[in-house]
């Protein structure tokens, strides 16, 4: 490795801090503009208000230095509170190239470094404003790619996994549309509460033409959620594409911030199919990377593939393992003990929460407060099927495979070399059913990829079939 | 073959001594909580029953708790992994390699000081919690600090 000088941002970054200075003040300088000319502040408060955020964005451009030397990479920036971040090359995980509107419309980038730090944001690595050019050179050097041949401008793999328009189908079923119905419904108590209707007043009201206004608010209300996932999904997702170049994963996307992670094969510990109720319904799911050294706080970088077909997120996943079993391959079931569980933990509470109202009628409360109770119910049993058929585990092709959940179902996929320990969890009721839960503690992702309520036999044969020489000298 | 053994090395006794005197901390500011509370606030005639199932509570917890978890916590470490347990009700087993140690870490509360023990950390790489074992003696857990991190060197690699 030469060692470099050090560098500047690129100066069209005096261009873009000073509009994103401004866009952080626009309130505070409205206010100004208002109340400083009305109050007699004077002109000289609005002239201070708007060139405080120009005189910041140049001393920010000018105070911020980045080089590359002696196989690390460094960043020094800050004026007064001056911080100095270093990560030697051969730690960096993943790089990430992100292009938002403002910079994109001077032709800049930013790229951010993972290395699998703990710390929080200040410490995080970051260098707003280099050319794409600068940007593709620098993730070149940090993730140690071939610097590119004629050949290879040629030689552009096809990609693995490429977005298609009637992927948008799968908008309404991802997480973003819950959340956003869940505002919605909110909001809408709350304006309720606002106006205070009388329940029982509503109620009468609904025979007659209330219901059509009811009815109006709900289908716009659904129209509303619909248009906003996939306006989200569009914007987030736009000419997704996953590939392959030389020892590295490139993921690509983004409609107005336009993004670029890119991920080192021998970093790359496992996947995560993840599979919710909704997205089940609509064949799709989701495809996310278990990567070493990248935890919780850099977890938007690790997605593979977006919500998409089933068959085109197992493919893109049998391809990033080099083997299609860990998806395809059936699972191994954890036996009637832990079905059994599964139900009494489902159905358990359930009969709890439903024996409220059934105590209530049977106290003198109207007949159709029993509603409750059966919709409880319903909703527990059909959790406890879902959940009974999710759970499974397997070990094949050098992969330890393990599915559990209903609502957040996923099955997780973890090569062997990247296991670095196990945890066997069980308590009372779990030894006494012989069962335990196995977790094959990983660097990446999480921490861990986790076989719940396994048998207690199946759980120590598969730690030591992974790690034999790990397992076998605490076994009896 | 099939089943796990548990570690070879149960902790300090006076860990249980510790345990209990913990538990009774605990439990003691909770009944003495309900006491104030009964003598303030005289409109319920049942207030001295839930002192006294509280305190029955209290007693039974610190008996059996501190008992249980001296049966479960054991540790072992061997030339090339350290295996520990810990809990009661819900029992935890971890197994991590001698070449994944990252930082091995002795802590020692006031309480800890009081009795002579320590507790040693050993974590990984994984963001899903390090390996523990509470109630050490402090001299051993030194010595074993020190074998660790040791052993842990000569493994080598980047421990992920």
């Amino acid at each position: 490795m030469t060692d470099g000088p050090w560098l500047r941002l690129d100066p069209r970054m005096l261009l873009v801090h000073p509009i994103d200075e401004l866009r952080k003040y626009v309130v505070p300088l409205a206010a100004t503009a208002i109340f400083g000319a009305t109050q007699g502040g004077g002109p000289f408060v609005a002239v201070v208000a708007i060139l405080a955020p120009l005189v910041l964005g140049v001393v920010r451009y000018l105070t911020t230095s980045y080089r590359v030397a002696e196989g690390r990479v460094e960043l020094r920036r800050g004026l007064l509170n001056r911080q100095r971040l270093s990560a030697p090359i051969d730690r960096v995980r993943t790089v990430d190239i992100a292009a938002p509107v403002i910079h994109r419309m001077v032709g800049l980038t930013t790229l951010t470094i993972g290395t699998g730090g703990v710390g929080g944001d200040s410490d995080e690595l970051k260098l707003d404003g280099l050319t794409a050019a600068q940007g593709q050179d620098l993730r070149r050097v940090l993730l140690a790619e071939r610097s590119p041949t004629p050949e290879d401008a040629v030689d552009v793999a096809p990609p693995v996994a490429q977005y298609e328009p009637g992927w948008l189908r799968f908008a309404p079923f991802t997480s973003a549309g819950i959340a956003i119905l869940g505002g919605l419904l909110g909001a809408g108590a709350q304006l309720l509460n606002e106006v205070d209707i009388q329940v029982d007043v509503v109620a009468e009201d609904l025979a007659g033409e209330a219901t059509t206004a009811v009815l109006a608010a709900v289908v716009g209300i659904g129209v509303l959620v619909l248009v906003l996932t996939v306006i989200g999904y569009l914007v987030t997702n736009w000419r997704f594409t996953l590939r392959r170049q030389a020892d590295t994963w490139h993921v690509s996307r983004g409609l107005l911030t336009t993004r670029e992670t890119s991920i080192d094969v021998d970093r790359l510990a496992g996947v995560s199919v993840a599979e919710p109720p909704g997205l089940r319904l609509a064949r799709g799911a989701r495809l996310t990377a278990i990567v070493t050294g990248l935890g919780g706080a850099q977890r938007g970088s690790q997605v593979l593939v977006p919500p998409a077909p089933d068959d085109v997120v197992r493919r893109a996943g049998a391809a990033v393992l080099g083997s299609d079993l860990p998806l395809m391959a059936p699972l191994t079931s954890h036996g009637p003990a832990a079905v059994r569980r599964r139900w009494v933990r489902a159905l358990g509470p359930a009969a709890a929460l439903a024996a409220v109202p059934v105590g209530l009628v049977v106290a003198g409360a109207p007949v159709w407060v029993l509603a409750v109770p059966a919709v409880v119910l319903g909703v527990a049993v059909a959790l406890a099927f879902d959940r009974t058929r999710s759970l499974g585990h397997a070990r094949v092709d050098g992969h330890v495979v393990t599915r559990s959940g209903s609502l957040l179902r996923s099955r997780d996929a973890l090569a062997d070399a990247h296991v670095i320990g196990w945890t066997f969890q069980d308590t009372w009721f779990q030894r006494r059913a012989g069962l335990t839960t196995l977790a094959a503690t990983t660097a990446g992702g999480r921490g861990k990829v986790e076989a719940l309520d396994i048998p207690q036999s199946r759980a120590v044969a598969v730690a030591a079939e992974v790690t034999p020489a790990l397992v076998a000298q605490f076994t009896a | 073959m099939t089943e796990l053994r548990d570690p070879v090395h149960q902790v300090s006794p006076k860990a249980r001594t510790l345990w209990r005197l913990q538990c009774a901390i605990s439990g003691g500011v909770v009944v003495i909580g309900l006491v104030v509370a009964a003598v303030a606030w005289r409109e319920c005639d049942a207030r001295w029953w839930v002192v006294l199932a509280a305190a029955l509570l209290a007693a039974a917890y610190t008996v059996v708790v501190p008992q249980w978890r001296y049966l479960v916590h054991r540790w072992e470490i061997t030339e090339t992994a350290v295996y520990t347990q810990r809990g009661w009700w819900a029992r935890e087993r971890r197994i991590a390699p001698m070449s994944r140690v990252q930082t091995v870490d002795l802590a020692q509360g006031p309480l800890d000081r009081l009795f002579g023990l320590a507790t040693l950390t050993v974590t990984t790489a994984s963001a899903a919690g390090a390996l523990q074992v509470e109630g050490l003696d402090h001299d051993l857990a030194l010595q074993l600090s020190e074998r660790l991190t040791r052993s842990a060197e000569a493994a080598g690699g980047d421990a992920t």
